[in-house]
């Protein structure tokens, strides 16, 4: 499809309505796999078609696979219709942009052989295989995203994006004890992004970690000093920070499914823990994974605080959500393909690192735990009530690390968790994701990241 | 996208070469309304028409969704291309070349229903039962798929009506999310009954009631129960076992469960959306016996799959991934009230989510109770209970079984519950965690 209706689509839309916007969208996806030295396939696919949302007494939307006015028309007509019958109707409009962005690639996708994927793959498993995983599970996938948005104001922003994806799972037995591990690369460029990682030294040490804790001791419950690494401050940044400051969240409009915000019916700002702990989430962040300079509802990306030194500060807010604060979106709005709504969504999503070097985290623990990493992890839908259990994790004893512990767990909650930091690292790190939300479920590609944070006095089951 | 394009496909596939090849062609209509806060927030259409394409040539195997029928000849080049520039896949050995003969199609139900009208009534039958506020959705998809081999052609049709609704009162909550696949009745009067049981949930306990970690007895719903089968499901597929991610590995054959522990794949009933009449490779699906007497009997496998396990397909290809279709645990004899009764003290636990594993091999996993959990004391609920995990594993739940309710009901929640039919369950010594 090459996305001539569009304007005819608009058009026509428009002049049956208060309000409309039409997307043309084409991904392209390329994603290989091997699963335990064996090479699974390379698969291919490209979809693309129209989204077509018409406000008038309610919102509706319209989505078509075809080049074909007939049918597109068809699909404008059923939604149309169906935005007759009452409802919500509230978007924000803005001013109308006009502009052209991409995402800047070194080593391109389209230039980047099949050979080189699966050889690059090949020795993942290689390198793996060599430091004794007993299972591997290795997938690289490439997107290329080409996108037009248009909508009755005048707006017309077109975007091209590439993205690459590598996702590994390992499993070592040691002494009949099972452990598994997980790791997410991704980033807004072209394959260029991977030769970055140095990724045979990570899985190494990955593999070599897993072993080792295989065989350690759980720790004793209580409360310890705990430092958490770069992973888990990404996660928690992303779960109790990024999730419930979602602004259609605290309106309950996805009450049915990944839930509210326990910051619905607060007064803000709202006090969330201590003044040493801010989180950011910045779509305009170039080579993230989460980075884009329009979102998919033509608005221009910024930086936005989250949590500012200890309270909410904004929300994130796409054109609807936007529209029921009284204020302008800040370019949340993302969909994860051509078919799917725009919602309220995160990019890169961090905490703000502070001023410790990473030995002086250490100081003055007499009995702590460094959870660098983590495993299982979930939490409730109010994202207020979580866990985190440690993959690998060390004793502190008077500030020196003493030994392994195997699966440490924090379940605690996010007022308690961010209360508790009292000292953030001066490093930064981000992991990739994919995270969910909506029905039909969309998976938008983010980062999560952050540095090492110290908290006190943490229950440790 | 009409069946020509199908055999068109077909044919330059295989004059490019390529040996084996399998097709499917789903067209598709759907409606869906989404409501929060007792108000419609949007009204979604999609029509869309894809043809999957599995093929394979000298051991190499390629996959691609085509969308556009204008594309053929440049997903056919990209396809050959691909073909001859990567590895043999192990994991493939044939589609399945057994003649198949296709159960016959029930009498569908008509399409045209009004969704809007439907999550009207699921509203006001809340309302009107308790509920303060409500939020959910209900979809009506209708599918038409064709799959096609080298040996086989199967078409038939699929979907139906899916409705989520939940209901909040005060601090508390209760949810409904069940299907109703294309033979079954579905009105106003149901989408009333749903919203009604919503809101008798969330207004069963009106006062908190603490629990101490540890193991308790609880009675699972339908709705915990489909989440932890769902995720289990994966871990039958036999994918998993030979990748070494399962908990079921080396428990062929071997005690699992309780002796009225039950469970099948069920792809032929069509009072579900999960039905379906073949597997993507053509084969004829069944009702599989997956665990019965409390015995596991069988993984889910692809013809592939079940080649290098030396056993039968049971129908449910992916042909490179096997997975489940529709769950379908049996039913027991009391009903779950009188279970409730004669549980004496435990928990009562409405639904679950974001259950995530520690340990695949192991099972080990929690998941977070939400929508109706209830302190039960002598049989009676006390209180309404927050803030607390089931931290377990897969395993040791199914060893703890020790009774079945007489209802069953079909459910689907987003990505949490794969259309299945599951009753409530009894659980002895499920590991209850908190946050502290």
């Amino acid at each position: 499809m090459s996305g001539e209706l569009l304007d005819k689509a608009m058009e026509y839309a428009s002049s049956k309505s208060r309000y409309a916007e039409a997307r043309f969208m084409e991904i392209s996806t390329n994603d290989l796999a091997y699963r335990n030295s064996q090479f699974e396939g390379l698969n291919f696919d490209t979809e693309s078609g129209y989204a077509v949302r018409v406000i008038n007494s309610s919102i509706a939307m319209a989505y078509s696979d075809r080049e074909d006015w007939g049918r597109l028309k068809e699909a404008i007509d059923i939604a149309l219709k169906h935005s007759q019958r009452p409802g919500k109707a509230g978007i924000w409009e803005g001013k109308p942009i006009k502009d052209t962005w991409s995402v800047k690639q070194r080593k391109k996708i389209e230039d980047t052989s099949i050979e080189d994927r699966v050889a690059m793959v090949r020795e993942f498993d290689r390198i793996m295989a060599g430091a004794g995983a007993t299972v591997r599970v290795n997938a690289v996938q490439d997107k290329r995203i080409r996108q037009r948005y248009i909508n009755s104001l005048g707006s017309d922003v077109r975007g091209d994006i590439s993205r690459v994806f590598y996702f590994y799972m390992i499993g070592v037995v040691d002494n009949g004890e099972f452990e598994q591990s997980t790791k997410e690369f991704g980033s807004s460029s072209g394959y260029e992004y991977l030769e970055t990682l140095n990724l045979e030294d990570r899985i190494t040490a990955d593999v070599r970690d897993l072993h080792e804790s295989a065989s350690a001791p759980r720790p004793n419950p209580g409360k310890f000093d705990i430092i958490v690494g770069p992973e888990i401050s990404g996660i928690v940044a992303h779960e109790s920070c990024g999730h419930p400051t979602e602004y259609d969240r605290i309106v309950g409009r996805e009450g049915a499914l990944a839930g509210e915000s326990f910051l619905t019916g607060k007064t803000f700002p709202y006090k969330i823990g201590s003044d040493a702990v801010s989180v950011i989430d910045d779509p305009s962040m170039e080579g993230s994974f989460g980075y884009y300079r329009y979102d998919d509802e033509g608005v221009p990306s910024r930086k936005r605080y989250l949590y500012r030194n200890g309270y909410t500060d904004e929300f994130i807010l796409n054109r609807e959500s936007a529209s029921m604060i009284g204020k302008g979106s800040n370019a949340g709005g993302r969909s994860s393909s051509w078919d799917m709504e725009p919602l309220a969504r995160m990019s890169t999503t961090y905490i703000k690192p502070g001023d410790y070097k990473f030995d002086e985290l250490f100081e003055g623990i007499r009995r702590g735990i460094y959870i660098k990493s983590f495993t299982e992890w979930n939490i409730d839908d109010m994202r207020f009530n979580e866990k985190y259990v440690g993959k690998e994790a060390y004793l502190i004893t008077n500030g020196d690390i003493s030994g392994r512990v195997r699966r440490p767990v924090i379940e605690t909650n996010t007022i308690k968790f961010y209360s508790a930091v009292d000292a953030v690292g001066r490093d930064l790190e981000f992991s990739a994701g994919m995270c969910g939300k909506g029905d039909p479920e969309q998976g938008v590609d983010v980062w999560m990241g952050g540095p090492h944070m110290r908290l006190r006095g943490v229950y440790i089951q | 996208m009409t069946d020509d394009i199908l055999d068109q496909l077909f044919r330059r596939l295989h004059a490019e070469g390529f040996r084996q090849v399998a097709l499917e062609l789903v067209q598709e209509n759907v409606d869906q309304v989404r409501f929060s806060s007792n108000t419609k927030d949007l009204h979604n259409h999609w029509n869309e028409e894809s043809i999957s394409v599995f093929a394979e040539t000298n051991g190499r195997t390629v996959s691609t969704v085509i969308k556009d029928a204008s594309a053929l000849d440049s997903a056919v080049a990209r396809l050959k291309e691909i073909a001859a520039r990567t590895p043999e896949n192990p994991s493939f050995s044939s589609l399945n070349p057994e003649p198949q003969s296709y159960s016959g199609m029930p009498r569908a139900r008509s399409s045209d229903v009004d969704i809007e009208d439907l999550a009207s009534a699921m509203i006001n039958g809340s309302l009107a039962s308790g509920s303060e506020r409500v939020a959910g959705l209900v979809y009506n998809r209708r599918s038409a798929v064709t799959v096609m081999t080298d040996h086989n052609r199967c078409s038939y049709e699929t979907g139906g009506i899916e409705a989520v609704i939940r209901a909040f009162r005060g601090n508390f909550t209760g949810q409904e999310a069940q299907h109703f696949g294309i033979e079954a009745n579905v009105d106003s009067s149901t989408m009333e009954r749903l919203g009604a049981e919503a809101a008798e949930t969330a207004s069963l306990a009106q006062q908190k009631a603490d629990v101490e970690p540890g193991r308790h007895r609880v009675l699972l719903s339908p709705y915990v129960m489909g989440n932890i089968l769902t995720y289990s499901s994966g871990f039958l597929s036999y994918y998993s076992v030979e990748t070494g991610l399962s908990c079921f590995s080396d428990l062929l054959g071997k005690e699992v469960s309780f002796p009225g522990f039950n469970l099948h794949d069920s792809p032929l009933d069509f009072n579900g959306v999960g039905a379906r009449l073949c597997d993507e490779e053509g084969t004829a699906t069944a009702r599989i016996d997956i665990i019965s007497g409390g015995v596991l009997k069988s993984y889910l496998h692809s013809y592939s799959t079940a080649s290098r396990a030396g056993v039968k397909t049971t129908a449910n290809a992916g042909i490179i991934s096997p997975r489940s279709w529709q769950l379908q645990l049996d039913a027991g004899r009391r009903g779950y009230k009188k279970i409730l009764e004669d549980m004496g003290d435990g928990l009562l636990i409405g639904n679950s989510w974001y259950t995530r594993f520690q340990d695949y091999r192991n099972g080990v996993f929690s998941t977070v109770p939400r929508d109706g959990v209830f302190l039960v004391k002598n049989g009676e609920i006390s209180g309404s209970v927050s803030g607390i995990r089931i931290s377990d594993s897969v395993t040791s739940i199914l060893s703890g079984v020790r009774e079945i309710s007489r209802e069953a009901k079909n459910v689907k929640w987003w990505e949490e519950i794969a259309p299945s039919s599951m009753p409530y369950v009894l659980v002895d010594n499920v590991n209850i965690s908190r946050a502290f």
